[in-house]
């Protein structure tokens, strides 16, 4: 009775510390980039695994301004020339994401792949 | 590019026309001179190109997601303007004559403050859209002739509801204009919510359904609708439940209105119906 009373204090802060460990690894939320180069997406192809929130980062190191835009993500933003953006996208169930440039859509096309 | 500068102008101009000509046509209704509308042109010139200006400086706010939260606020801000300028107005239609300069004064002035916050945030989009496509200069007429035209087509969807509006009686005209503004209104808590989810600063979720195969958002009707009503193909529950919430606030505010309304004078108008 004794002992396990004085087990209790680090009992808690190993659970604590299994915890906070366990929240790290979930916080960690996976980081995708991806580059605009003459209003081309740079891979315009990512694959993300499934029900899970990715960060993605898009760098525009065209001069003039994009739009990272797409219906099936849900998302919108406008990526300034030479400056980057952040978008989180997810979780998502699996499937294809077709994602496109609003302002020069006839060639900055891609998708994100969900498996 | 003339296409796409169609899509992308009338996209823009949809949602600020459709605003637009309910709160013209209501304030026709309601006796109001209209100019306010110049007001709201002007300011909201002013404060687009001052948001397109720095929002290169916006956007770095909040670890990179500050285009997100201002726009958010933009929305939600707008939205609580909608319910209050409703209030205001039902208020309005049963107010005796006396009163009603001063209760129109500040109606004025909150429909200046939604055209306004409206113009900023759509117009601001259109000078970073333009200016981008028009930096090389080989496409400058396609571009000027396909925002044009995309403009129109907003524009001539703006009128089409106005003249509705208008041609009706002012109490069916007020009661339409309260359910088109509450639909309008929710959408923007919806595209709030979303801009907070896109920013990481709501929780992300699962869509809890998917509707994109019985009306694409990318489809006419779905572009209409999402100006409209804010239509969502795929929404998570979060993002359900503040539309919701969005579309119940100001049925309940109303509601409370009519009733104390009713119960503390004769109206000197028969509104009674919503």
């Amino acid at each position: 009775m004794k002992q396990s009373s004085s087990l209790m204090p680090s009992r808690v802060v190993l659970l604590f510390l299994v915890f906070f460990c366990q929240t790290k690894v979930w916080a960690g939320t996976p980081i995708i980039n991806i580059d605009i180069r003459n209003h081309l997406f740079i891979p315009s192809e990512i694959t993300i695994p499934k029900n899970t929130k990715v960060k993605l980062i898009i760098h525009n190191h065209d001069s003039e301004d994009e739009e990272f835009e797409s219906y099936e993500l849900n998302r919108e933003k406008v990526i300034l020339g030479n400056r980057k953006g952040v978008i989180f996208v997810g979780p998502l169930p699996a499937g294809e994401y077709p994602f496109f440039g609003e302002f020069f859509p006839k060639t900055a096309q891609g998708k994100v792949i969900v498996e | 590019m003339l296409l796409s500068s169609v899509i992308i102008i009338l996209r823009e101009v949809l949602e600020a026309a459709l605003l637009f000509s309910i709160l013209i046509a209501l304030s026709k209704h309601s006796g109001f001179d209209l100019r306010w509308i110049g007001w709201s042109l002007l300011t909201g010139l002013i404060g687009a190109v001052v948001y397109a200006q720095s929002i290169g400086v916006v956007s770095d706010w909040f670890e990179g997601v500050g285009q997100e939260v201002s726009n958010s606020l933009i929305q939600l801000t707008t939205y609580f303007m909608l319910v209050f300028y409703m209030a205001l107005q039902l208020r309005f239609n049963h107010q005796q004559t006396d009163l009603k300069y001063s209760s129109g004064l500040l109606i004025k002035i909150i429909m200046i403050i939604i055209a306004f916050l409206a113009i900023t945030r759509e117009g601001s989009e259109i000078i970073l859209y333009f200016f981008s496509v028009t930096h090389s200069e080989d496409h400058y007429v396609a571009v000027i002739i396909g925002m044009t035209i995309g403009a129109c087509i907003g524009i001539s969807v703006g009128f089409l509801f106005y003249y509705l509006l208008i041609n009706l009686t002012s109490k069916w005209a007020m009661n339409t204009g309260m359910v088109l503004l509450i639909m309008v209104s929710a959408g923007m808590v919806s595209q709030a919510s979303l801009l907070l989810i896109q920013a990481d600063w709501l929780p992300s979720q699962l869509p809890i359904w998917n509707t994109t195969d019985w009306l694409s958002e990318k489809s006419a009707t779905g572009q209409l609708l999402y100006a409209l009503i804010g239509y969502e193909a795929t929404p998570t529950a979060i993002q359900a439940g503040l539309y919701l919430g969005g579309l119940l606030l100001p049925v309940f505010v109303i509601i409370i209105l009519k009733y104390n309304l009713k119960k503390n004078s004769k109206p000197a108008f028969d509104f009674q119906e919503l």
